[in-house]
């Protein structure tokens, strides 16, 4: 296998915002209005890490972590303040050259590019001639993308008349129609009910397999995250602070196991939290947090001691992880 | 090119789907032209003149900045500061679009169904009222007016378009709009032809880029400029409109670089 080359790398990136402060109420709008007061703020201090071609990251922050900031960088949306290396598919994001223009695609989930009074088939033949695709590729891709996610019934419907999860779907492929090297998508699921959410998360690991293209996704959903991305950065307050592979993140940040039983009869709790801590006790369900290389050996003794009904061994949930390491980073 | 052309077109479709928004508009731009033309057949007599109008030639500047009002100052760039608010502009910004030429686009679908409306109902309106206009007959008047309403048109986008970008700084895109739009009539000479003012303040005015959106193009339809006045007018509205180009060039690098990419 060919070594793999860098798509992405970054190196100590820092976005800083003026951001204008205003004191609540009249006096303070007054008073804001002859002598304004403005603040910066770190929304990106700093932050390294370099991605794969063909890789799938996750990046995870509560709101206001500096995800969406760093994402803008790295389309060249924002100029950044500082940056010892800043560069995806070799060019600077800033400059917008159109061939790197061509070659990625950000989809915001709050912001549309659809045309809102016509149908998602106009904007598509919009983007069809704004990147130059030919019209055999564009009927091809076109068709795989509306097979994909079966919107065949609505291409010609206007845009506002389309349910939320209908139109996230043409932002979609209205963003995917020139087959972006390097995708990015910024909270594609926010808004979406479940089912829906499902179906995007399928969408979009087809998509990462099919075309072998790079796709960097945000999220404060960590199950999109969980379903996706096998690489995590978690980053909070402008700084990384874990980049790796989900499995270790859990086994650094939460060595325990989540043992669930479902009792025959009542127990003591005092008997329960001999074998681990009780996380959640519900007669006649209780869950228990044990050290993950000692779960075995624990299940064992539960079964000969306690009246089990049933019994059932996880992981760590993924979200009490994630507030683990923000917790231990505080 | 021709994604430009499918903007223009998809803008006019857009204009379809609000049919009755973009009635009202055309009903108001009428009700415009009809005061004013009543205002001015009350004050000048039919034999009479003011100034060194006479009644048609006044009729006919009046109907005409009715007319040209809707090519040169129907122009949608002035979302152009609610998309920087929003944020929408980075939708623009990731795609390989030139955004300025793509509001352009965006103005000449508006202005095609502009005119194809304006057409109707001059026609409508001239059966109607038979009004004693001034038809000019001579091709090169009417190649130096064709010529004077495109640097009218795109002086204009440029100067609407720098209002726009306002908002790279300031949310508060309106106020200045407000104010500029209640002096862009009365000095474009919207309201009556401006060398009709002392010839102190016209002199002034003459150099002034605004002179150039209405009265120019439609001194030259009548036939009251010399080469000489046509030329040296061509000549100040170039310059005006070179310079509104760099400013709005200038000002969107400076903006872009300070903008924030905020929104919903």
């Amino acid at each position: 296998m060919a070594e793999s080359m860098d798509v992405i790398e970054v190196k100590n990136l820092v976005k800083l915002y003026q951001v204008f402060q205003k004191e609540p109420g009249l006096f303070g709008t007054i008073k804001s209005f002859f002598n304004r007061r403005y603040e910066q703020i770190r929304a990106v201090n700093g932050i390294s890490f370099s991605i794969q071609e063909g890789e799938l990251v996750g990046f995870i922050g509560p709101n206001g972590a500096g995800k969406t900031t760093t994402l803008k960088c790295l389309t060249g949306l924002l100029y950044p303040t500082s940056a010892d290396k800043l560069s995806v598919l070799g060019f600077t994001p800033v400059q917008r050259k159109p061939q790197f223009l061509k070659s990625i695609a950000f989809v915001m989930g709050q912001k549309n590019q659809l045309w809102w009074d016509l149908p998602p088939m106009d904007t598509f033949y919009l983007n069809k001639e704004i990147y130059e695709i030919s019209d055999s590729q564009f009927k091809k891709t076109l068709g795989e993308l509306v097979e994909l996610l079966d919107v065949g019934k609505i291409l010609n419907i206007q845009v506002k008349r389309l349910s939320l999860g209908q139109r996230m779907k043409c932002e979609l492929i209205a963003a995917l129609l020139h087959l972006p090297k390097v995708l990015f998508l910024d909270e594609p699921t926010i808004g979406l009910d479940v089912v829906m959410q499902e179906k995007l998360r399928e969408f979009v690991k087809n998509y990462n397999e099919r075309y072998q293209s790079t796709i960097i996704l945000t999220s404060h959903y960590m199950r999109d995250v969980q379903a996706l991305a096998r690489r995590v950065i978690i980053i909070n307050h402008g700084r990384i602070l874990f980049d790796g592979f989900l499995p270790s993140l859990i086994k650094r940040y939460a060595p325990f196991k989540l043992i669930t039983l479902v009792l025959k009869n009542e127990v003591e709790k005092t008997e329960l939290a001999k074998f681990g801590k009780i996380k959640n006790f519900d007669y006649p369900q209780v869950v228990l947090s044990v050290k993950s290389q000692d779960a075995k050996k624990i299940t064992r003794e539960i079964l000969a001691n306690l009246p089990v009904e049933d019994l059932n061994i996880e992981e760590a949930d993924i979200e009490d992880v994630i507030r683990q390491v923000f917790i231990g980073n505080k | 090119m021709k994604k430009y052309w499918l903007v223009a077109k998809n803008t006019w479709d857009e204009t379809v789907t609000y049919r009755f928004n973009f009635v009202m508009w055309r009903v108001r731009t009428i009700l415009q032209l009809l005061t004013v033309y009543f205002l001015w057949l009350a004050v000048i007599p039919k034999d009479g003149s003011f100034g060194t109008y006479s009644q048609s030639l006044m009729l006919t500047y009046i109907f005409g900045t009715q007319i040209l009002f809707s090519f040169v100052f129907a122009s949608r760039s002035y979302n152009v500061g609610d998309e920087i608010n929003l944020g929408n502009l980075s939708n623009f910004l990731i795609r390989p679009i030139n955004y300025f030429a793509y509001w352009f686009a965006k103005d000449l679908g508006d202005k095609a169904m502009n005119i194809v409306f304006a057409t109707g109902e001059l026609t409508l309106l001239f059966l109607i009222l038979k009004p004693p206009l001034f038809i000019q007959k001579e091709l090169p008047f009417i190649l130096f007016f064709i010529l004077a309403v495109i640097l009218a048109i795109f002086m204009y986008f440029f100067f609407n378009f720098l209002l726009g970008l306002i908002a790279f700084w300031s949310p508060e895109v309106w106020a200045p709009r407000f104010i500029f739009y209640v002096l862009i009539n009365f000095v474009s000479g919207g309201l009556f032809p401006l060398d009709v003012l002392p010839s102190a303040i016209f002199e002034k005015l003459i150099f002034l880029p605004f002179t150039y959106m209405l009265y120019f193009p439609l001194k030259i339809y009548l036939g009251q400029l010399s080469t000489s006045q046509i030329l040296s007018g061509m000549a100040i509205a170039s310059v005006w409109t070179i310079v509104f180009y760099l400013i709005v060039k200038l000002v969107w690098q400076a903006g872009l670089k300070v903008y924030t990419s905020q929104g919903r």
